[in-house]
């Protein structure tokens, strides 16, 4: 098993080999996933090393968002699609069974396309979370708001208007609170599906430098199409094509020196 | 070169297109005539009973064609309670369909018991009556009357509402295939509405480890309010006014009591009953317009009811 995971150590740390080895936090060997008899995706095998930002790029199709789903096995929801293999996560293979879906959505939470804030007031689109999984008291809670608003920045701006309903803010404020709402649970990952495709130049800037400064604290996995937004804010970028991993790298590498010529052409606009 | 056949054309279609307004003119004041005449029409037929009874006419319990005098109290009584219990078992039975067909239920599955649903919602009301007539009132008069007046005869406040003659015709018998026939109509409805709860807002509440109950209650029953209240208020006008299927199986006496297994009547089974019978010109049958004209009324609050309480959200 682990030798499988070699080649992709062996990036992570660099060729020289004297950087210390990365934690990390998923590591991902040989899963396949089938939509009913679709195989979407080709023994992927790689590890998302613990707090850094992780992109997955390549074009429409070729699976980095059916990889992404899979983490928090969102395909569950649906009859008919499936993994197989392995997603080591704190120890365990989140694909078993026997994994506690609740337990495992709290600790890896996901950001989606477009902004879904649910259909109550700011305040309570948090609480909502927390509330699944911890039983805080009034204070306790209201703390909890405030902090995770505060970083991510909307707190000057929801401060006044907390039990206003969530629909009532900007596409980037919305997604923003997404965002805060899923940090809420205290995860350990955070995935985000082209969590700027929906938005504006500058909520998107805000945005990236909102994962700069998480990935402090957690790992983070982003879907994007924009390649700028790989370069800006990821530290690896893999590259997918037709369902399989096609090369994985520091961000520097894979926009500068991809080693295959599939990356090359993707990066330089000549398919996807 | 083109520019003949194009003038010619746009002038063509100007006319046509002159015709195609008038035309749509025309449908939307035949909409707003076809109802203000229709109140129109009760309103002056029933005037006559209205000024004859005044207020009484709202409060007599009797209908008494013998004595030429008439109250709308039993009737009314008998249209709202058969509909409440009709909505009470209809709209959660709706709700909870629905939300499995939506959220549970394979796509196949879902897509079989969808159609079922559909073709259930179509079935003519007298089908629903004669099945009523056949199985639900022999199964009220032999299985469970006895049992209930056996067990409540006798017990305070739920006695005199639980108990009454063994015939298996009432407000419950009503109810109950009033429920059956509004039932699948609610459901085919609310599909549609829970359908429309985008999916990432749902992957958005079990992302945050929310369950299937969780998901429902804080995220699809809010968004969904509004057609929610649509689709029981359209039940609720069907059951209010349906006639047939109430005729068969209401019993068709004209009292006012607790029980809500006595016999009773209901506006619409009234009028299809006497309407035919009354001569023209006579009280009965002011009477009998001025019943018309309450249930009209009673259909236009319930939808403005509704109306506001979708207002008040959005």
């Amino acid at each position: 098993m682990m030798s499988a995971s070699m080649p992709f150590t062996e990036h992570l740390t660099g060729s020289s080999g004297d950087e210390p080895v990365q934690e990390v936090a998923l590591a991902v060997r040989g899963v396949n996933f089938y939509y009913g008899s679709h195989h979407a995706l080709h023994d992927i095998s790689l590890d998302f090393p613990a707090r850094c930002v992780t992109a997955m790029i390549g074009p429409s199709g070729c699976g980095k968002s059916t990889l992404l789903r899979i983490f928090n096995k969102m395909y569950d929801l649906y009859p008919g699609q499936r993994a197989t293999g392995e997603v080591m996560f704190d120890g365990r293979n989140i694909l078993d069974d026997s994994i506690s879906l609740d337990m495992l959505r709290a600790r890896i939470g996901m950001v989606f396309q477009k902004p879904t804030p649910f259909p109550m007031s700011i305040y309570e689109n948090i609480a909502f979370g927390v509330r699944l999984h911890e039983k805080l008291s009034r204070t306790a809670m209201d703390e909890r708001v405030q902090d995770v608003l505060t970083r991510v920045a909307l707190w000057n701006e929801v401060r006044d208007r907390l039990h206003a309903p969530a629909t009532g803010l900007s596409g980037g404020q919305q997604q923003r609170l997404c965002i805060a709402r899923s940090i809420a649970t205290r995860p350990e990952v955070l995935l985000l599906d082209e969590p700027t495709s929906a938005l504006d130049p500058i909520s998107t800037a805000r945005i990236e430098e909102l994962l700069d400064e998480l990935k402090e604290e957690f790992t983070i996995v982003v879907v994007t199409h924009n390649m700028q937004q790989a370069a800006r804010c990821a530290d690896q970028v893999a590259f997918f094509y037709l369902g399989r991993l096609v090369e994985m790298d520091t961000a520097d590498r894979i926009f500068t020196n991809p080693r295959q010529k599939q990356t090359q052409d993707y990066i330089t606009g000549r398919f996807g | 070169m083109r520019m003949t056949p194009v003038t010619r054309s746009s002038h063509h279609r100007v006319g046509f297109d002159t015709i195609f307004h008038g035309l749509l003119w025309v449908c939307a004041v035949l909409v707003l005539a076809s109802l203000g005449g229709l109140i129109l029409l009760m309103a002056t037929g029933g005037w006559q009973a209205f000024t004859a009874f005044g207020l009484d006419f709202f409060t007599r319990t009797s209908w008494n064609p013998v004595k030429d005098i008439y109250g709308v109290l039993a009737p009314l009584l008998g249209t709202v309670v058969s509909t409440i219990i009709a909505m009470l078992i209809a709209v959660p039975m709706a709700f909870g369909t629905a939300f499995w067909l939506v959220y549970i239920a394979s796509s196949r599955f879902a897509s079989i018991v969808g159609t079922t649903i559909q073709l259930l919602a179509a079935v003519p009301s007298i089908i629903f009556g004669m099945w009523g007539f056949q199985t639900i009132v022999p199964f009220i008069a032999r299985d469970v009357q006895p049992f209930l007046n056996h067990h409540f005869r006798h017990t305070p406040i739920l006695g005199p509402i639980l108990s009454g003659p063994p015939v298996g015709t009432g407000l419950v018998t009503a109810g109950i295939i009033l429920a059956m026939m509004i039932a699948p109509f609610i459901t085919a409805v609310m599909v549609d509405v829970f359908g429309a709860v985008p999916p990432m807002l749902r992957e958005s509440a079990y992302g945050l480890g929310a369950t299937r109950w969780e998901m429902m209650r804080k995220i699809v029953v809010p968004w969904s309010r509004n057609g929610m209240i649509g689709a029981i208020v359209l039940g609720m006008g069907r059951a209010l006014g349906e006639t047939m299927a109430v005729t068969f199986i209401i019993g068709n006496v004209t009292s006012v009591g607790w029980s809500l297994f006595a016999p009773r009547s209901t506006v619409a089974s009234l009028i299809a009953l006497q309407f035919p019978e009354s001569p023209a010109g006579s009280l009965r049958l002011s009477s009998l317009m001025a019943l018309g004209f309450i249930l009209m009324v009673l259909s236009c609050v319930s939808l403005v009811l509704a109306r506001l309480l979708r207002g008040k959200r959005s």
